[in-house]
């Protein structure tokens, strides 16, 4: 035998022995854990629609000591790089990081939990999920049953990140669309990381699962009652945090001790007991640190301000850090006594701990001590004309407000006594403390915004996990159908460019619309940050359900894998395709019949890159806020330009469908007006029947009429036959379709790019 | 020689080639009178942002008014456009309109042939930057110009920072003249 037959033999059979291949649960499709080649025709083809868009943020390249090289235009480095493969090159960078992040957090709470429960601890996640893992059975071709399979899955996406990460050295790859085919890669490989994290959390902690209604949380500094020993929490890591909650349940010390998160610890300790509370998103950390509210800070991973030991240590609040990931050059206390750490930290010494229990029982101990010896006053209105009284308009914060902010001028309102335009900026800003760095004049801007801040409080509803089958098998038709009009995922962090209320005005215009809307992270929480006049936030006027109006929030950043493993349940439960090995076949399904459409309007971090980027290789489109320009990288198509021919699956035969749907891959929008109107047009598949296509460009119409005024100038594109036209719209659609010499569009039974490139997967596999 | 800073410093350059800063009216308005097929794109900010009592995007309306400039009217300015009673020539969104400036061989807006002057008015600077960024590397065929009062490093012309909105406003108002005007 050949030495290359042999090799891949040899792969094969220890791939089948990882996914017990002959258990048969389903076939075994053509890319059972795949290597970074085996999906790359996959990815060659979406990018020869939806092109690499590159805005570089730096000409340069500083990666080695060749340079720093000038790419500017059609320069190359000394390496022989072009700019656009350096973006691409970066691009890759992020999303490994991303996917790091998630997957260190992932095997963090896995080895946490093994050494707990063991290694055969059984997935279970209850009595209305048993396609518990689309992402390992699909990416994969394992159906894990315990945390020890689930170590398995983490196995193998680290082993493919070492390869990826090795291709970003110098004199590795000389292709863009190579380096974009490998951020894919990983890319999907984050949402495998993510659900190992998520589900591992779901059955080693208990949180809710099979269950839609959660319980509604109460979020905002408001709802922490300064007057109790305060525990905030900040990160994303839930391993320390249940270790705080059981220690206080223990200890019978629920009404003594108040336990508030940041970001997502605080989306994970509220999915443990209800009785915690969410502080707030991302932008909000440092403005509730220099509060002061809290006693004792305990960070775990991503998403920490960096200056986070020194900003405590300012206010006199205790820390304590409790990975690998972020220690701040502290002193490692895990092998302490407890009572020697308790004792250190009253003296002001801040901790590393890496024992969960040990830093749990510290963290309360301490909370108790020092909370009766603290004060916690905010800045009242009244004091902030003398605290700008040194203030000349200099307009140094505005120039560094990376959110574009007129600082200096709520500043200069805010001295002669008008506090509305400070009040203004406080509601866009998304936190980071730059104005007040900057400020030649020392004037407390950050700590002038709480004169502004209030002190509201929200509901929010609790982070509820996977999609149940059930719900899945209820909506699956009306969703591929259209009759549903999409699903749109609100994901992402908070860097959002205006105000923070905007997330929940767009989430409520589409739940209105009877999309199915789905949240997680600081979005998530954002959405909850508005009420209406009687009141109530989106979480409490809209069912918890994922059905048509539904308003769900999944959970935290992990938790994005559920959203993207609904999608591919529909393919599996409601079409009946299997997922075992099979991602071409079901990324190929839901780019062109699951209208879904994700919306990270305040998208910063590398997370927040990987977790889209993943989206995008499964074929789900990702609208981002307009500092997500500075990813560098979008997937554009040019509607009129650009060929929209599929293939018939079931009478095999090409179709010039001229239909540009969905639109772009990853496209970025200045304003929420377009936001909506954009993602309402990128929930249009070409599988969409008469009926459904009515609805969803009723929506299209509707949406770009109200915020653009005219019906949209590319509707023609949509209208595939006169029964596609929206009852409500008939005339003047039919006016508009006249005057731009609109014909019918060929008829197309089932839509797929299976046998419009080189692939193995054989055409009959998308006919279920 | 000093660097020049742009105002919002997230907009700072890291790279070598930078915008040349034109602060004379009659110069851009040479620039655009100069151009073959011109094209200007409007931004979210023409909305929110007054200057002289008026909203920014009349300013973009009259400046496209004086000969006869194609608009692109990106995010959600179309409405306020057609309320202002001007028909923009297009309105695909910020990114779109890029993506279709790069390729030399794009009809343009009016489907004669891709446009050779692209001015910008009322954007965000930072996603403005970012989009400048895209034309300076893969669009050598077009040269960009911003009329906003920021210094946009990645522009092809761009103005300076002006400290006061008067300076800005007089320098719309003498664009506006000059490309009125007869002369070349
Ligand atoms: S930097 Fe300080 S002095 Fe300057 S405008 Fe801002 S608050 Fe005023
Ligand atoms: S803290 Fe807020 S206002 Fe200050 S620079 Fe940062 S984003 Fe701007």
């Amino acid at each position: 035998m050949a030495v290359a037959a042999k090799k891949k033999n040899l792969r094969k059979d220890t791939v089948n022995e990882i996914i017990r291949a002959e258990d048969n649960w389903e076939p075994v499709g053509h890319t059972p854990m795949p290597e970074i080649p085996d999906l790359r025709n996959w990815d060659m083809r979406l990018m020869k629609t939806y092109k690499p868009f590159y805005a570089p943020m730096c000409d340069l390249c500083c990666f080695c000591t060749y340079g720093k090289c000038d790419l500017t235009g059609d320069k190359r480095g000394a390496c022989g790089i072009d700019i656009s493969t350096q973006q691409a090159r970066v691009v890759l960078l992020a999303c490994c990081m991303g996917m790091s992040a998630h997957g260190g957090h992932a095997r963090h709470v896995l080895h946490y939990l093994i050494e707990k429960h063991g290694r055969d601890y059984k997935i279970n996640l209850g009595d209305q999920i048993f396609v518990e893992a689309p992402h390992i059975r699909t990416v994969l071709g394992l159906k894990p049953e315990t945390l020890g399979d689930l170590e398995k899955a983490m196995d193998y996406v680290e082993s493919q990140l070492i390869h990826a990460i090795s291709s970003l050295h110098t004199g590795q790859e000389g292709s863009a669309l190579d380096y974009e085919s490998k951020a894919l890669h990983i890319s999907m490989l984050d949402h495998v990381a993510m659900e190992v994290g998520d589900i591992a959390q779901i059955v080693g902690f208990g949180y809710p699962t099979s269950v839609a209604d959660t319980p509604l949380v109460d979020m905002g500094w408001g709802s922490i009652d300064k007057t109790k020993p305060t525990i905030l929490l900040v990160g994303h890591n839930p391993v320390t945090a249940v270790p705080i909650v059981d220690y206080i349940n223990e200890h019978g010390l629920q009404d003594k001790v108040e336990v508030g998160g940041i970001c997502c610890t605080a989306l994970e300790v509220t999915r443990y007991t209800d009785r915690a509370k969410i502080v707030g998103p991302l932008s909000r950390q440092l403005y509730f640190i220099r509060t002061g509210f809290a006693d004792v800070i305990v960070t775990d991973e991503q998403c920490i301000r960096t200056d986070i030991a020194i900003e405590a240590a300012k206010v006199g609040t205790a820390l304590i850090a409790t990975t690998d990931k972020a220690c701040y050059g502290l002193e490692d206390y895990s092998k302490r006594e407890t009572d020697e750490i308790v004792k250190d930290m009253l003296d002001g010494k801040q901790t590393l701990i890496f024992d969960p229990d040990k830093a749990a029982e510290a963290a309360v101990r301490v909370a108790l001590e020092l909370a009766p010896k603290r004060k916690k006053e905010l800045v009242t209105p009244e004091q902030v004309p003398d605290l700008a009284k040194d203030h000349r308009l200099c307009n140094m914060c505005s120039q560094v407000c990376p959110n574009l902010l007129p600082v200096g001028d709520a500043i200069e309102a805010a001295k002669n006594g008008n506090l509305q335009p400070l009040t203004e900026v406080f509601n866009k800003c998304i936190g980071c403390g730059k104005c007040e760095q900057e400020c030649p004049r020392h004037v407390p801007i950050f700590k002038m915004m709480q004169a502004v801040a209030g002190s509201e409080t929200w509901k929010v509803r609790a982070g509820r996990g996977p999609i149940m089958d059930v719900e899945i098998r209820k909506v699956g038709a009306p969703i591929v159908l259209g009759t549903i009009p999409g699903i749109i995922a609100i994901v992402g962090c908070s860097n959002f460019p205006e105000e923070i209320s905007e997330v929940a005005d767009i989430a409520e215009e589409f739940a209105k619309r009877k999309y199915i809307v789905v949240l997680t992270g600081c979005s998530a929480m954002a959405a909850g940050m508005k009420k209406d006049k009687e009141g109530k936030t989106i979480y409490e006027k809209y069912p918890p359900n994922f059905d048509a109006g539904g308003v769900l929030n999944i959970g935290s950043c992990v938790a994005n894998s559920h959203i993207t493993g609904a999608a591919m349940k529909v393919a599996n439960i409601f079409a009946t395709l299997p997922l075992r090995g099979n991602y071409e076949v079901i990324a190929d399904y839901i780019l062109n019949r699951v209208g879904a459409c994700g919306l990270a309007w305040g998208a910063y971090s590398q997370k927040a890159a990987s977790i889209a980027t993943g989206c995008n290789r499964l074929g789900i489109p990702v609208v981002l806020g307009p500092h997500s320009a500075k990813y560098r990288r979008l997937y554009m198509s040019r509607k009129e330009e650009d060929d929209w021919t599929v293939m018939d699956g079931r009478e095999k035969k090409l179709v010039d469908t001229q239909e540009p749907s969905p639109e772009h891959l990853i496209t970025v929008v200045e304003s929420k007006e377009r936001a909506m109107v954009t993602m309402a047009k990128l929930c249009i598949r070409k599988n969409d029947t008469a009926q459904g296509r009515q609805i969803k460009l009723t929506h299209y119409i509707g949406l770009h009429k109200q915020h653009l005024g005219t019906l949209p100038d590319d509707l023609h594109l949509y209208v595939r036959k006169a029964s596609d036209i929206p009852i409500f719209f008939k005339k003047e659609v039919m006016a508009y379709l006249e005057k731009v010499g609109w014909k019918e569009k060929p008829v197309l039974t089932l839509p797929t790019l299976i046998g419009t490139y080189p692939s193995e997967v054989p055409i009959e596999s998308v006919v279920h | 020689m000093t660097m020049t800073l742009p105002y919002h410093r997230v907009n700072v350059l890291t790279g070598t080639k930078a915008a040349r800063i034109i602060e004379d009216a009659s110069e851009y308005a040479h620039l655009v009178k100069r151009a073959q097929r011109p094209l200007l794109v409007l931004g979210s900010w023409s909305l929110t942002t007054t200057l002289g009592g008026k909203l920014l995007i009349e300013y973009g309306v009259e400046i496209a008014k004086t000969l006869d400039i194609p608009i692109c009217a990106t995010a959600h300015t179309k409405k306020k456009l057609l309320e202002l009673g001007v028909e923009p020539a297009s309105s695909y969104d910020i990114i779109e309109i890029l993506n279709h400036l790069k390729d030399p061989a794009w009809k343009g807006v009016k489907k004669e042939g891709n446009h050779d002057l692209v001015m910008f008015l009322g954007f965000r600077t930072d996603l403005g930057e970012q989009g400048l960024s895209t034309l300076k590397h893969y669009a050598p065929h077009l040269k960009t110009m911003t009329l906003c009062k920021f210094y946009y490093p990645h522009a092809s012309y761009s103005l300076s920072n002006f400290r006061k909105d008067e300076q800005w406003k007089e320098f719309l108002d003498n664009l506006i003249t000059n490309l009125k005007s007869k002369e070349a």
